[in-house]
């Protein structure tokens, strides 16, 4: 059974489902939950859906002001009445993903099987899984086709997951610093901030929130790590160069001298607030485990049949999620008889590029959209 | 509109996959989409083209033609097309290789550098301004025409890589000349030339 009650704790709807999903691991989920916002409306013929699919640290707010963080929404920049992503012209759908911490379920919840709250007892999950928690969602609001489904990051994974698993429930992708496949490179730095957290004693096996404790130290680092992957050396320099944090001599010791330190000291903390330690190990996890080729090829007949339009961007710094990343992407559609279009933006702020006010992206992105006829 | 498309898009029968190398704003891609289950796959380096291309519902992959083929898959189109370009191209000789993997048929248009009257005006001017410039805006040092080439040339090097030239045309009167009988090395001012291989 299911059913969308109004969300108690703040903005946006939840789904309620209570029944068993079989994840990629072969565990078994059973009444889980999916938070959800969406702006715009749903027009009568039903073909004016956009899928928002959120990146590692992102949530169900993209537009607007962000109901729990009361900071403009993490792409309130393009989504918005008169924006990239028009809501006066689209239904934009957008939900926390399975094993966030923004009201979907995820380790911290309680395990109905026990009463306890998960923590490492919830199952190992893909992107597969956050996508077919999506795909219910959306057979629930009764849309049979989405416009288009759009993400940057681990939203660019869950977007081609998309096209993979349900070609026929997609009508374009739209794939921002996005890969087939998780790199060694980045496997590498997902183990470092992992391996951050669970070395802090508040770890507790997981257990921290049963015990009243959170890693915060091992969380901060973590964040710490994968906030320098997020940037650019020319994006570091031009903000901070050398420059010494309110003071004019080196100290000689440990404590913070430079304000590029400040900086990241205050994005690991702040991050704490706001984040769940273990959110954080199984999400990174479903990322190394992304490899969505060979679904691609395997689906390849529904795909080109369906006319699936892609749209493939990268960043000309971007070095987490590189541009031959993309490549491969366009290369391997294109291998499969897929028409593809992609294009790459330049900018010198790195892989957050995507979330920033980089005008060229959203041109492209705009233009992308007006080639597909409601 | 130009004369090598209207050319093109009666040479190009309906249910084929066409790849448009440095397919600009996509006036050609968007022509040959009137054709009954056709797909189109543009190549552009400029940005704000391939947003127009965008813009018309069609798919174009923003690069640069002298590396991006190599990332296309084999035996994926049943034409490549390239008007007016190969001048532009680092090594003509290496992309027509490649474009025979991608494709099976190759339709390619380009000027003609021995059409008499630009020899003529070569002779009389003495500046290659003229021979090489693709708009007024341009001189010899940085044309982006880096190869011009004249149907002899071009012939010589499709035999050397084993196309068969299918079809040629005179594209200003818009006429079949059967190669190389006629004179058109002189009296052709732009060519067309449909290959295989």
């Amino acid at each position: 059974m299911r059913n969308i009650v109004k969300n108690n704790d703040y903005p946006g709807y939840v789904l309620q489902c209570n029944e068993e999903l079989i994840l990629d691991s072969g565990k078994i989920i059973k009444d889980f939950k999916i938070a959800y916002q969406t702006y715009g409306s749903l027009n009568k013929e039903k073909n004016n859906s956009i899928l928002i699919c959120h990146a590692l640290t992102g949530d169900q707010f993209p537009a607007e002001k962000n109901p729990i963080t009361k900071k403009s929404g993490w792409w309130d920049l393009m989504i918005g009445p008169g924006k990239t992503i028009d809501t006066n012209k689209y239904f934009v759908i957008c939900s926390n993903v399975l094993g966030g911490c923004v009201g979907t379920t995820g380790p911290n919840d309680i395990n109905p099987e026990n009463n306890k709250i998960y923590g490492i007892d919830f199952p190992t999950i893909t992107i597969q899984d956050m996508v077919k928690l999506q795909k219910i969602l959306v057979d629930e609001l009764k849309i049979d086709k989405l416009l288009s489904v759009i993400g940057g990051s681990m939203g660019a994974m869950q977007v081609l997951q998309w096209a993979a698993t349900y070609p026929n429930s997609v009508r374009s992708a739209i794939s921002i610093a996005g890969a087939l496949k998780h790199s060694a490179q980045n496997i590498a730095f997902d183990e470092a901030g992992r391996q951050s957290i669970m070395l802090d004693p508040n770890w507790k096996n997981g257990n921290y929130l049963n015990e009243k404790t959170k890693p915060e130290n091992g969380l901060s680092v973590a964040r710490m790590i994968a906030h320098i992957t997020y940037l650019s050396d020319a994006a570091f320099q031009q903000k901070f160069g050398r420059n010494l944090q309110e003071k004019k001599d080196l100290s000689f010791g440990f404590d913070i001298d430079f304000q590029v330190e400040s900086y990241l000291r205050y994005q690991g903390k702040s991050f704490v607030d706001r984040f769940d330690p273990n959110s954080y190990l199984y999400m990174t996890r479903a990322m190394d485990y992304f490899d969505v080729s060979n679904q691609l090829i395997e689906n390849k007949k529904t795909i080109v049949s369906n006319k699936i339009r892609f749209l493939v961007l990268s960043f000309t710094s971007d070095w987490l999620f590189p541009t031959k990343e993309s490549r491969s992407i366009v290369s391997l559609l294109n291998s499969v008889g897929s028409p593809v279009s992609s294009a790459e933006v330049v900018s010198d702020r790195g892989h957050d590029s995507f979330l920033l006010d980089v005008p060229q992206q959203f041109k492209i992105i705009r233009g992308f959209l007006e080639g597909i006829k409601i | 509109m130009r004369n090598d498309y209207k050319i093109i898009f009666d040479l190009i029968p309906s249910n084929s996959k066409v790849l448009d190398i440095g397919c600009s704003s996509g006036e050609l891609l968007s022509l040959l989409n009137q054709k009954e289950n056709i797909q189109t796959q543009g190549v552009e380096i400029n940005q704000e083209k391939v947003v127009k291309c965008l813009e018309n519902g069609l798919d174009v992959v923003q690069g640069d033609i002298n590396q991006i083929l190599e990332d296309f898959p084999h035996n994926q189109f049943d034409y490549c097309l390239l008007t007016k370009t190969i001048q532009t191209v680092n090594q003509p000789d290496k992309l027509l290789q490649l474009l025979k993997k991608v494709g099976k048929n190759i339709i390619i248009s380009f000027d003609n550098s021995n059409y008499y009257k630009r020899v003529i005006e070569f002779a009389f001017k003495g500046s290659f301004d003229k021979l090489l410039q693709k708009s007024n805006k341009e001189q010899w040092f940085n044309s982006p025409n880096i190869h011009p080439c004249s149907i002899k040339d071009f012939t010589i090097l499709a035999k050397q890589l084993g196309f068969n030239i299918i079809e040629s045309f005179d594209v200003k009167n818009n006429r079949r000349f059967k190669f190389p009988k006629t004179p058109s090395n002189i009296f052709c001012k732009e060519v067309l030339f449909s290959l295989n291989t």
